[in-house]
């Protein structure tokens, strides 16, 4: 039996593919943004696979067709598909139960749940990320860590850190790495150095791939439906207790969360899983200013409406000539460009 | 010859292997994983090594995914892929030289 490898395009083919996965018990993610499969003779679907940014996603092959080798066409396909878009550092998710069928095509599994395995093309991948973290040598419960996006950092991450800072004697700081919004990752990550320089407690980290990344939690970027972001909320809980193990912390702190829905959902998964793992999870109200809540987003908007005065009110001072003085004034620019300003 | 740029060749089909090369310092950093590695890793190694020092490669991270292939098919998979991490897939293949 000779097989065919074509990208799924059409809405009786997609259908041909929803139809595959869901006798497989699986359905196609709504954020896939390449979708392959596998044809016979006939011309009948055999085999599926689905790209996801820098993941491979929604993987089956029919049973009837077993024992030919099609995922391994579906996935050299997708790997080529990758190749052409200039990621090989891959990631796949797939169902725990065949993860060690994917071992046997180059990935390495990093973390599991009940309902997904995380993989990764590198042996030691994550293992290398983590050996380079720089550890603080303070007991466990004096070892504090806060991931966030800072975007951009304002008094209110200030005012999460300097808690932190109060019940810990080191504090890991993990700035999320993933490039999307007006504001750069390398600006982020720098704000945050330069509203926290008088923190000798805290320890910056970029978060890579493995925290809150597209790999690990792609709902975080997009608009998406409560399904898939628990199940991406739980997987990235689950490689994060593996950082904290290598890291040694004690406790999480993040800010309450009043306005995003996937951040709640974030914060509402974490209070189940942390603890089981032995990390407190502790939860900071939010710093107000004149009533209102501090958060990134309510920056952004006076920054994108020029009203300055209201953004200065909420930023570090060292921010803030940041990003009014000239290496600032791309960014600036970039956030006045930009419409949709809220994160779902 | 450069490691420029990464670039895939071969697939992960039976008999075939799949090559990853990405620009590094410092070396050939080379992983291979193989259906055979017990039986024939040593020698999937070798043959890897000696391709990329015939085509003058001295730094770089290669990933193999082998399923078997023979040592001819993993040549030609690495070849092509250091062409193409070197823009040279297309044209000016020494043929007869680097590539015998």
């Amino acid at each position: 039996m000779s097989y065919t490898v074509a990208s799924v395009t059409t809405r009786r083919g997609l259908a041909a593919v929803d139809a595959l996965l869901s006798r497989c018990g699986l359905r196609r993610d709504p954020l896939a943004d390449y979708t392959c499969g596998v044809y016979d003779q006939e011309d009948v679907l055999c085999a599926t696979g689905s790209c996801c940014g820098a993941t491979l996603r929604c993987l089956a092959v029919d049973d009837a067709c077993r024992g030919e080798g099609l995922m391994n066409l579906v996935v050299s396909h997708l790997c080529e598909v990758q190749a052409a878009r200039g990621n090989t550092r891959l990631f796949l998710y797939t169902k725990p139960q065949s993860a060690g069928f994917f071992e046997n095509l180059g990935f390495y599994e990093v973390a599991r749940t009940d309902e997904v395995a995380f993989l990764e093309n590198r042996k030691t991948g994550f293992a290398d990320w983590l050996s380079q973290l720089h550890r603080a040598d303070v007991p466990r419960e004096q070892t504090a860590c806060v991931v966030m996006n800072a975007n951009p950092f304002t008094r209110g991450h200030r005012y999460l850190l300097e808690t932190a800072c109060a019940n810990a004697q080191a504090v890991h700081v993990f700035v999320l790495s993933e490039e999307y919004g007006p504001i750069s990752a390398a600006v982020r990550k720098r704000l945050v150095a330069l509203g926290t320089a008088d923190l000798p407690k805290v320890i910056l980290h970029d978060s890579g791939p493995y925290i809150v990344s597209a790999a690990t939690f792609p709902s975080y970027f997009l608009k998406q439906d409560q399904q898939a972001s628990q199940v991406h909320a739980q997987l990235d809980l689950a490689v994060f207790e593996r950082i904290a193990r290598q890291l040694n912390i004690g406790a999480r702190y993040v800010g309450e969360e009043p306005f995003s829905q996937v951040t709640a959902l974030y914060n509402r998964t974490m209070a189940e899983m942390l603890p089981a793992s032995g990390v407190d999870f502790r939860v900071v109200p939010r710093l107000r200013l004149d009533g209102r809540v501090i958060s990134a987003s309510s920056v952004r908007q006076p920054l994108h409406d020029g009203d300055m005065a209201a953004a200065r009110a909420m930023l570090c001072d060292s921010v803030w000539q940041y990003l009014t003085g000239p290496e600032g004034q791309a960014t600036l620019d970039a956030i006045r460009r930009t419409d949709d300003l809220i994160h779902h | 010859m450069t490691i420029e740029k990464s670039a895939v060749a071969g697939t992960l089909e039976s008999s075939d292997a799949q090559i990853t090369v990405e620009p590094a310092q410092d070396g050939i950093q080379l992983e291979i994983s193989s259906s055979v590695m017990n039986q024939y890793g040593r020698q999937i190694k070798a043959t890897v090594l000696d391709t990329l020092e015939r085509l003058e490669v001295t730094s770089g991270r290669v990933t193999v995914v082998d399923k078997g292939a023979l040592d001819c098919t993993l040549k030609a998979r690495v070849e092509c892929a250091v062409f193409r991490a070197c823009g040279q897939s297309e044209k000016n293949i020494p043929w007869g030289g680097a590539v015998k």
